[in-house]
């Protein structure tokens, strides 16, 4: 570095070695970064790795519905499927055992935890023509909305349900749905780099990787059964009394100390004040499906389900929340927000949240009778 | 700003550049800015000690340079001496020792104990300037008239903190007669930083999850299949940790035109302990030898002095790695097996009769020999370490601590170590065709996206030394 430079003859000799290393450096990064993007994309942006996930795992449950859901037959276009989370409580077995009067096929796609983000992609998937059923069921916790301290825009779970199905060309909205700057470009980076997200997955795959195999084909061949099976808890929180006015339970003594912290951990949450935010997001997810079904004749159906063992208090409605809004859009169907009320019972919920087996009976039975009710008589 | 980290390949980025865009006379400065910097983002205020450092050294070599007098020379030497050796015993040692004293005195273990904090690679760049003085002052090496420069080669940030032990001759010679590097350089820079990353991620913190896993309760654990596969992952820890820092250090320097000396060389398949340390750590055996080993007579004054000498340095080489009676075990340990190997007159076994039949179980043996030592190098103190060689060799069957993938990792890595050694193929890969060069950095990266540990970014191990 010491001997003194012409800065003119400097300059060329540093640009004529740039170029001749660039002849050699350069097509070996350029392979690099192509190898690179064969084994990504050829492994985990086809349908090679997901075929193999972990069946229980969030991926893996995420991909075991919609692979069951696309494989189902379907021999008309008088079907009827429900999205959610866990509380969207329809037994598609009891709701098809009325088919003979109510002219329509129940299937359900409800997975614990997912949000309506992920309910738009799994649409998406699950209906690309839209085209494919006659009503779609979208259950709502709340029509009023509140805002909680779990922000669902920021819920980075949502990647790992979706990341099977997310496509290069959803790296420019997908990422950016997310409210917090940072997650933005963690879903970015995960979204273009899937393996990265798998990798548990992968190192959970070479542990054992005979009995995945075995377990993934049993889940193939009969997980759609178990699920159509599925009848919902036995237990109940009978006997359990709600104070709302002072947020406080009486528990029978049978209750376990974990039950009865659950209980007043989800009945009681203290909650921000309300900011309109999950409002927004529901706004922007539901306008996303509504924007896929538009024009393509298929409803979109809006229910509240049973919120709390005993009725909770009611706030004044809030006007200009979001279900409330996309209300008068055409093809959107909201079920009257009372219609659910009769099942608030302790010994119709299991916990603080979802209904037992007997609940779960009498919701798909309201629920296949009312949609049968606002779509009137099927196509034939 | 760890080297397994985004920011810290942001911050590379940014050096490069910085370094290949602006006019030469500025590129040395901009090395010492960043090196600043890159220091710096630890804890701010030790940058004092560096800079008291490099500023004491450089003046104490100037002054033996300058004076003709002995004496002077020699005060030079030791106030330069001093200086690296007290900050580096006050920092490393002071707690050890006053632990010590407190216990043989029979007071409470913190008596005279105080909270330090360890200046980040002070043990390095100690050693590193100790060896600068000292060639001054042998005639070795000419005294560095430019301040910067000689910071540089303190500060140099790809090797700062853990090494390689430069020697000032091979640093100056690159940075006076600097070439920027040529293509087949930068491509091996870049093998070597993808790959050193390779290593860190991919086995080093994934076996350390298996180690930290077996060590934090040894005890818990009892049985021989459990205490073989917790320290064979502590093995396997280590050594992709130490050389993947080395590799990323190595292959940095030379895409800024810099050439480091290799520092590991296949050390697991040593036929011999002498081999070992001929390919373990390669730069710190050289410093130990020339400033350590040579000085104290070598193997100059019979055996008996040979095998002393041996014994001196390795406990100081042991003691080097950390301020616990269990490196100083360890140490010892080295030595006595060296000492053994030239008593029976065992020499490293010649590269061509590397595959005879006897090979293998010199390695083999050797092999288990150096994952005993790494006994005492991990387990948390000596009590420990009894109990984890106890249940090695004594101990019922119980259960396997890796897992099968590891094993297979762990295997294909020992295949692709004896193909290196055979066939030498990462060098034909880093001068090889484009897409054998690209599948192999792909390959790499993609195990790093796939198995590398990203729970969060673990320190390496010798960053503690």
């Amino acid at each position: 570095m010491d001997e003194p430079q012409l800065p003119i003859a400097s300059a060329r000799r540093y640009i004529g070695s740039l170029a001749a290393n660039s002849i050699k450096v350069l097509p070996r990064i350029l392979a690099t970064l192509i190898f690179f993007a064969a084994f990504e994309g050829v492994i985990f942006h086809t349908r090679i790795y997901p075929s193999i996930l972990e069946p229980e795992s969030t991926a893996g449950a995420m991909e075991t519905q919609l692979n069951n859901e696309i494989k189902r037959p379907k021999l008309d276009r008088n079907q009827v499927l429900a999205v959610g989370h866990s509380r969207m409580a329809l037994l598609p077995r009891v709701a098809n055992n009325m088919q003979p009067s109510t002219g329509y096929r129940f299937a359900s796609v409800g997975l614990g935890g997912s949000t309506p983000r992920c309910w738009y992609y799994e649409l998406r998937e699950l209906d690309p023509t839209a085209r494919r059923y006659a009503a779609i069921i979208i259950p709502t916790d709340d029509f009023n909305e509140p805002d909680s301290y779990d922000n669902l825009g920021n819920r980075d779970l949502d990647i790992r349900y979706l990341i099977a199905r997310l496509k290069l060309s959803d790296l420019a909205d997908f990422p950016w749905s997310f409210d917090d700057r940072k997650l933005k470009w963690v879903a970015f980076g995960d979204t273009l780099f899937k393996g990265y997200v798998y990798k548990r997955d992968f190192i959970d795959f070479l542990s054992h990787a005979k009995a995945r195999i075995a377990k993934v084909r049993q889940s193939d061949q009969y997980s759609a059964g178990w699920f159509y099976d599925y009848g919902g808890p036995d237990h109940s929180l009978a006997g359990l009394q709600i104070d709302w006015q002072h947020n406080v339970a009486h528990f029978p003594a049978s209750f376990t100390p974990q039950q009865r912290q659950l209980i007043e951990d989800v009945l009681f949450q203290p909650r921000p004040p309300d900011a309109g935010q999950l409002s927004r997001y529901l706004h922007h997810w539901y306008g996303r499906i509504l924007d896929h079904y538009r024009g393509s004749g298929t409803k979109l159906i809006f229910l509240r389900v049973p919120r709390a063992p005993m009725p909770p208090p009611e706030p004044p409605p809030k006007l200009n929340s979001a279900i409330r809004q996309i209300a008068s859009e055409p093809d959107v169907i909201v079920l009257d927000e009372h219609l659910f009320d009769p099942l608030e019972r302790t010994d119709l919920f299991a916990d603080p949240m979802h209904l037992t087996a007997e609940g779960m009976n009498r919701f798909s039975r309201m629920l296949a009778a009312e949609v049968r009710r606002v779509l009137g008589p099927p196509k034939s | 700003m760890l080297f397994n980290t985004p920011q810290f390949f942001a911050f590379l980025a940014v050096v490069l550049i910085a370094f290949y865009c602006s006019p030469r006379s500025w590129r040395r400065i901009i090395l010492l800015a960043a090196s600043y910097f890159f220091y710096m983002s630890w804890i701010p205020k030790f940058i004092l000690l560096l800079l008291a450092l490099t500023v004491i050294d450089y003046t104490a070599a100037r002054w033996i340079a300058r004076t003709e007098s002995p004496r002077s020379r020699k005060i030079a030497l030791i106030v330069s001496l001093s200086a690296n050796l007290g900050l580096l015993g006050f920092f490393k040692y002071y707690n050890f020792f006053a632990v010590n004293i407190a216990h043989l005195l029979g007071k409470p273990e913190g008596s005279f104990a105080l909270s330090i904090i360890l200046p980040l690679g002070i043990s390095f760049h100690t050693f590193q300037s100790m060896s600068y003085v000292i060639d001054v002052y042998r005639g070795e090496q000419k005294p560095i008239v430019n301040l910067i420069d000689y910071a540089l080669y303190i500060s140099f940030f790809p090797q700062l903190v853990a090494g390689p032990i430069v020697r000032a001759r091979e640093f100056f010679g690159d940075l006076y007669h600097w070439q920027a590097p040529n293509s087949a350089e930068v491509l091996r820079g870049l093998l070597l930083v993808i790959l050193g990353l390779a290593k860190k991620m991919v086995m080093a913190d994934q076996f350390a999850q298996v180690a930290n896993n077996y060590f934090k309760d040894v005890a818990g654990h009892p049985g021989l299949l459990a205490a073989w596969s917790g320290v064979v992952a502590f093995g396997i820890q280590i050594y992709f940790d130490f050389s993947g820092y080395t590799d990323m250090a190595i292959g940095m320097a030379l895409l800024l035109g810099f050439h480091f000396p290799i520092n590991f060389r296949r050390p697991y398949l040593a036929s011999s302990i002498t081999d070992f340390w001929h390919r373990w750590h390669m730069s710190l055996s050289r410093w130990l030898r020339d400033y350590l080993y040579i000085p104290l007579g070598g193997n100059r004054h019979g055996r008996l002095m040979t095998y002393r000498n041996l014994m001196l340095t390795m406990l100081l080489g042991g003691l080097w790695h950390g301020a616990s009676w269990n490196f100083v075990v360890w140490g010892g340990y080295h030595g006595a097996l060296l000492s053994i190997e030239r008593m029976l007159g065992l020499k490293r076994a010649p590269e061509e009769n590397r595959w005879t039949s006897f090979y293998p179980i010199r390695a083999i043996f050797t092999f288990a020999l150096v994952m005993i030592g790494w006994v005492f190098f991990r387990a948390a103190n000596f009590h420990d370490s009894i109990y984890v060689l106890q249940q090695m060799f004594t101990g019922n069957i119980g259960s396997m601590f890796l897992m099968r993938w590891q094993i297979d990792l762990a295997l294909i890595t020992l295949l692709l170590a004896f193909l290196e050694e055979k066939k030498a193929w990462f060098e034909r890969i880093a001068i090889g065709p484009a897409w054998a060069y690209g599948a192999v950095c792909a390959l790499l990266l993609l195990s790093v996206e796939l198995i590398g540990y990203t729970e969060a970014a673990v320190p390496f191990v010798y960053f503690q030394f």
